[in-house]
């Protein structure tokens, strides 16, 4: 189980670092692929794309998904995934800096498990990112693997 | 001749026989006397010219020298009875010898009560003509096609005179030709007696072509012992081109609003793009500031002196204020474009949950709460909330270097409704500037003191403004403020006796 990936989807490079620097600061070790773009998050998750060939067996233990991104935002990944059936239960937390009463209704509307606001003060950040860590990774037991 | 004398007397037409040369009565039968009221013998004293009135008594003795045919119908004639009535009489004479003089027989018609009838029938008759006649309805009467009768409103309304009308034209001339047949039929209804009754529009065409709208109610009736329709014609062209107006009018009107509210969605939306894009887009950069302010501290703290460490900290504390102060203007941008909900809210509840909550957040202060119980109002509550958390939280901040803090929420009865207040005994405000608390980003405490970012009472003001309400400030220096607020006077007397009946 802590082998499994973590699937972060951001498009800001700044975001990104210190995203992993948070999740290194929780002693988070799972292996964490990045996709800049909605289209890269969904080439990851079905195998095709730059992804193509990837064992769509193995999903990612979270999602973290970011809500705007080029290409394809990311309620439209949302969206697809979870209307795949090789994705449909893979847990997504919508990670983001909107809290805009709309995304948070989209997003619980069309499935996400969570919703996280980006603090701009990084303990804060830190903190949300252990506490995604640890619920996700650790007490959430994720269904059997199909196929 | 008793055969005569019996025929005169049994007469039930007064008659009488008088002297061509003296005008004596020289007899009278009994309708005579009882017609007009003297006895023979008083009658037989008396000469003809005694039973006219008086200025009427030349005419006969006029009559008398002109020669006269042996039977005579003389015409109308008044006469006077003993008792002073006037009788109109029409008189039928006849000459002839009396005891060998010349004389003449009368026999008198009395048609006073047929006269009587007549006036009043014409009286009668020429009331309703002058109000046909001077009606500004149209009247028509119409039989074999024809107009027997319009009067002149009728005329005018469709451009001709009287005289064109009657006799000379028909309904036909009158009615577009589209509506011709409807109009036709409805009259050959009432003249074959199968509709009564009829009120109906259609359009008519004036001599000079133009189109009118009427209206007519026509009844079917008898003219000259045969069938016809009578009835009121009314024209409308008026009436329909003002009520034509008015739909245009509201047409363009409902096209404007249609119009302005498709601009002012619009003008929404590009608002929601533009805060959704603020709140998104401005706080990223902020993340890394701080992020990376924070990397830097944990990370290459041995390579940087104290100062060093202050400046990162500075960097840290300026991003988290522009944070807060891009919620707090976003909060602000909500707070009027959300729509309201009307509903009861208990402010005395949320109040008590508000400052529980301050008080979990800051345990370690002592803080006396009074709040008045059972205080509502009607608004939304989720704006409501919104308002409650700015001013308690104000009350609670300034409060903050109190020894013995003290924040109350209660209300007090106006003559323009019930006013709410939530009192602090904090650090208050000078109330030269009382009318600067409420503008965005202003403030009358420096940051080191009072942390803030200024927009909290502008969204609070918005808030009471949305409910129809008003908010005003009362303060010192040191002596702590309140803030009074009224949420629509209206839903402040409803509020009242809710509080009676909950």
């Amino acid at each position: 189980m802590r082998g499994k990936a973590i699937l972060l989807v951001e498009d800001n490079p700044d975001d990104v670092l210190l995203t992993l620097r948070a999740l290194r600061a929780n002693q988070i070790a799972n292996e964490v692929v990045v996709a800049e773009d909605g289209v890269e998050a969904l080439d990851y998750l079905f195998g095709t794309g730059k992804y193509s060939g990837r064992d769509v067996r193995e999903q990612p233990a979270v999602v973290l998904l970011d809500l705007k991104l080029p290409k394809v935002e990311g309620l439209e990944v949302l969206r697809r995934l979870r209307a795949d059936e090789r994705t449909r239960t893979v847990p997504v937390v919508i990670l983001t800096s909107s809290k805009e009463e709309q995304d948070v209704v989209a997003g619980y509307s069309l499935g996400a498990n969570s919703y996280v606001r980006k603090p701009v003060d990084f303990d804060q950040f830190v903190q949300a990112v252990r506490q995604l860590g640890l619920y996700w990774l650790v007490l959430n037991e994720p269904p059997p693997p199909r196929g | 001749m008793a055969g005569f004398g019996a025929l005169f007397e049994a007469n039930p037409l007064p008659t009488w026989v008088y002297d061509l040369g003296t005008l004596r009565f020289l007899e009278v039968n009994r309708a005579a006397e009882a017609h007009y009221g003297y006895t023979r013998e008083e009658f037989l004293r008396m000469r003809i010219t005694d039973i006219r009135p008086p200025e009427d008594v030349p005419r006969p003795l006029e009559n008398l020298e002109s020669s006269r045919p042996v039977l005579e119908f003389s015409g109308a004639w008044r006469h006077r009875t003993k008792d002073g009535r006037i009788l109109h009489v029409e008189v039928t004479s006849h000459m002839l010898e009396w005891e060998g003089r010349p004389a003449v027989l009368v026999v008198a018609h009395d048609v006073t009560e047929r006269k009587r009838v007549e006036a009043a029938l014409r009286e009668s008759e020429e009331l309703f003509r002058s109000l046909v006649e001077r009606s500004l309805v149209g009247v028509y009467l119409i039989q074999d096609g024809r107009f027997r009768y319009v009067n002149p409103a009728l005329a005018e309304i469709f451009g001709y005179g009287v005289d064109e009308l009657i006799e000379r034209r028909g309904p036909k001339d009158l009615v577009h030709p589209e509506d011709w047949p409807t109009v036709e039929a409805n009259l050959r209804q009432r003249i074959a007696g199968e509709l009564h009754s009829l009120h109906y529009g259609f359009r008519g065409v004036r001599r000079d072509g133009e189109v009118i709208w009427v209206e007519v109610y026509g009844t079917r009736t008898t003219y000259r012992g045969r069938p016809a329709v009578i009835g009121t014609l009314l024209d409308l062209t008026a009436r329909k081109r003002a009520e034509e107006e008015i739909r245009q009018l509201n047409e363009e009107l409902e096209a404007r609003v249609r119009e302005r509210t498709q601009q002012l969605e619009a003008a929404n939306r590009e608002l929601e793009a533009f805060s959704y894009s603020v709140a998104h887009d401005l706080r990223a950069p902020l993340r890394s500031i701080d992020g990376f302010s924070q990397a830097l501290l944990e990370e290459y703290a041995d390579r940087l002196d104290k100062v060093g460490r202050d400046y990162l900290q500075r960097v840290r504390a300026a991003s988290q204020r522009m944070a807060d102060l891009i919620d707090d203007l976003l909060g602000l941008a909500r707070v009027a474009r959300k729509e309201m909900r009307r509903e009861r809210v208990d402010l005395s509840l949320l109040a008590e949950r508000i400052l529980e909550d301050l008080r979990r957040r800051d345990p370690q202060r002592r803080v006396e709460v009074r709040i008045q119980p059972g205080l509502a109002a009607q608004g939304d509550v989720h704006l409501l909330e919104v308002a409650f958390v700015n001013l308690l939280g104000n009350a609670w901040k300034f409060t903050g270097k109190q020894e013995h803090a003290r924040i109350e929420f209660g209300a007090v009865d106006s003559a323009e409704g019930r006013v709410f207040f939530v009192r602090d005994n904090g650090a208050g405000f000078d109330v030269a500037y009382a009318h600067k608390l409420f503008a965005p980003f202003q403030r009358l405490h420096p940051p080191s003191e009072f942390p803030g970012t200024g927009i909290g009472l502008a969204t609070v003001q918005r808030i009471v403004h949305r409910h129809g309400g008003r908010i005003w400030a009362e303060g010192a220096p040191g002596g702590g403020a309140t803030f009074y607020f009224l949420l629509n006077a209206e839903e402040g007397k409803d509020a009242r006796e809710g509080d009676l009946t909950g």
